[in-house]
């Protein structure tokens, strides 16, 4: 690590990415949906009062649509579902009658417009209760001479003191941020990481090949197992630093872990880097520029990352999952995910730890062996 | 005659078909400068590279200080010191970055390195560019450093592989006196060159190399000597006269 713009680089990328992550996971709410509406009672008090009521709940936006538009889209699939205000709805409540809201959906509407039709049932049922309280309030004081604007100024009041403090309220509490996206990624984010190492390993025989500096080393007194041993060690402290940064960050704030999966982790971050350090190693060896050491690595890590279960999971006795079994990224997801999401601990991951152990181990072994019989090796 | 510290027998190197270094042999004693005199190609560096451990030979050996390296690489890589033909430096490290983490490599704990560090550049006029990052710096001055390097440690016998290609005559004067310095210092040096002037001043003795095989092996003087009046000839007319063509071909 000579370049300090390079190691501040390498620090600050766990940062950013972590900001990634929060940004992403780390709201309050994870829902944001639109609601199509059609409203055919254009102008209604009714109708007007329902679209208000929606348009103020944070999560949903409101975007009104002509019914030939709104028909259009729903055949073409571009809407899965639109809610339609009839245009006899305000007429309807105002003569005392029921009034209905129509949703037409495409299949069930899909999981936003599922989530959107509850919010809106919930926001009728606030209406419904409304003309309920008033109903009743106006026939109990029928036979009575109370002006009316009194008793909707008393039923006002009260329908807020309600809403304010509801017979059965519902109480939330926030314990961080919500977590469940990110013990689903964040294994996935740190075995990319960790991985990148095979680039970096893979790339320090020859950098210093190119610069003369490997020649230069190779006449002093530091021999070559020290030196692959030195660049082993090398890459396995700045991706287990870059793991560390990672971690710690989704502790400190999404408070995934505790003090002792917090650990467990970092030891399973720090083997993994020594298996990914390890294969970029025996890249190294090989490899005669720079330019094939750095396409080697990335077509290593990027099968690898596809078939570790980072992107998607892959379903026992496939072709694919027994191919899985050879990629490293497989155990560390494994492990990261037994640990993060499933609650396990190292006991657990005996197959996991011992795969990535040994991987480092013949692979730091092997690039010793290969760079002696390679061409111009030692 | 002092001890004989390098004693090469018959060696031998091939690339693929390409014989580099056939059958070469030589000795240099204790505070010599011995000079490799030959064209680009001729196997100067291949030769260099074996004496120095980077390469093992297809035949014969090399004694350094008593230690073959073949049998005995880490004993030799301890006596001696290498110049690389091309620039072997950490461009974003600082010159005295370099030579302290080369240090380190030699085997001389923080202090030690940073001491010898601090004297080498002095010696190579580098002492106020110490802290500059050695990327800024002119091709003459990577070149001193470049021998600096070499000198860490105190090796008992030095390898310089054409240190002087390719810079202004600044600092081509200045590692000219360094040498020259260290040559009064008793140091044993085997200097790579295809430059005449540079082996007849600094040299004790020439062996002119091409092809491979070693053509003619003596003292500047003698080796002028053979074909006409030492102060009339040069070691390019001993070249042409031996080979049939110039040393720069």
């Amino acid at each position: 690590m000579q370049d300090k713009a390079d190691l501040a680089f390498s620090l600050l990328l766990p940062i950013v990415i972590f900001a990634l992550m929060y940004f992403a996971f780390g709201g309050a709410s994870l829902f944001h949906g639109t609601a199509h509406v059609v409203n055919e009672d254009e102008g209604g008090a009714y109708s007007t009062v329902l679209l208000d009521q929606l348009e103020a709940i944070e999560e949903v936006d409101v975007e009104l649509l002509t019914a030939e538009d709104a028909d259009q889209k729903l055949a073409n699939s571009d809407l899965l579902m639109v809610i339609y205000i009839p245009e006899d709805f305000s007429q309807n409540l105002a003569a005392g009658e029921p009034a209905q809201l129509l949703f037409k959906q495409r299949g069930n509407g899909g999981d936003e417009g599922q989530i959107v039709a509850s919010l809106v049932r919930g926001v009728a049922e606030q209406i419904n209760l409304q003309f309920q309280v008033y109903n009743e309030v106006n026939l109990a004081l029928a036979e009575y001479d109370v002006p009316q604007e009194n008793i909707n100024i008393t039923v006002e009041q009260y329908l807020d003191q309600e809403r304010q403090s509801p017979t059965v309220a519902v109480h939330e509490e926030t314990i961080g941020s919500s977590p469940d996206p990110v013990n689903l990624f964040l294994p996935g984010v740190v075995t990319m990481f960790v991985l990148f190492a095979i680039t970096i390993s893979a790339r320090a025989i020859v950098e210093e090949r190119r610069k003369g500096t490997l020649e230069r080393l190779l006449t002093t007194r530091l021999s070559v197992g020290e030196l692959f041993f030195g660049k082993f060690l090398s890459n396995i402290s700045r991706g287990f630093v870059q793991t560390l940064i990672l971690l710690a960050l989704a502790y400190i704030v999404f408070q995934i872990f505790t003090p002792l999966t917090f650990i467990e982790c970092l030891v399973i971050a720090l083997i993994f880097a020594a298996a990914a350090s390890a294969l970029g190693m025996v890249i190294a060896a090989v490899a005669r520029s720079e330019d094939s050491a750095t396409w080697i690595a990335v077509f290593f890590t990027m099968v690898m990352v596809m078939l570790g279960g980072t992107f998607f999971e892959i379903g026992k006795g496939s072709v694919l999952y027994t191919i899985s079994q050879f990629s490293i990224n497989t155990y560390a997801n494994d492990a990261f995910k037994t640990l993060i999401a499933e609650g396990g601990s190292l006991g657990d991951l005996g197959l996991e730890l011992g795969v990535l152990a040994g991987v480092a181990v013949v692979g730091l072994i092997l690039s010793r062996i290969l760079f002696k019989v390679m061409p111009g090796g030692k | 005659m002092a001890e004989e510290f390098l004693v090469a027998t018959d060696l031998h190197k091939s690339f693929n078909e390409h014989k580099a270094v056939d059958g070469v042999s030589f000795t240099i004693h204790k505070g010599e400068i011995f000079g490799l005199l030959g064209p680009n190609g001729a196997g100067k560096t291949t030769t260099i590279r074996m004496l120095a451990t980077v390469l093992e030979p297809d035949k014969g050996d090399v004694t350094i200080g008593g230690h073959s390296i073949k049998h005995d690489a880490d004993s030799v890589r301890a006596l001696i010191g290498v110049c690389p033909q091309e620039l072997a430096l950490y461009e974003d490290l600082s010159a005295l970055d370099n030579m302290v983490f080369f240090g380190r490599m030699v085997g001389l704990d923080g202090k030690e390195a940073k001491e010898q560090a601090q004297k080498h550049l002095k010696m190579m006029g580098l002492e106020k560019r110490a802290k500059g990052r050695v990327a800024k710096f002119s091709g003459g001055m990577k070149r001193r450093i470049n021998l600096a390097i070499a000198l860490m440690g105190h090796p008992e016998l030095l390898f310089l592989d054409e240190p002087t290609v390719g810079i202004d005559p600044q600092s081509r004067n200045n590692i000219y006196e360094t040498i020259e310095g260290l040559r009064d210092g008793g140091m044993t040096i085997l200097y790579t060159t295809h430059y005449m002037e540079e082996a007849n001043r600094l040299c004790h003795r020439v062996a002119i190399i091409d092809g491979g095989k070693i053509i003619a092996l003596d003292t500047p003087h003698n080796l002028k000597k053979k074909i006409g009046p030492p102060d009339k000839v040069t070691l390019e007319d001993v070249f042409l006269k031996l080979t049939g063509r110039s040393l720069r071909d």
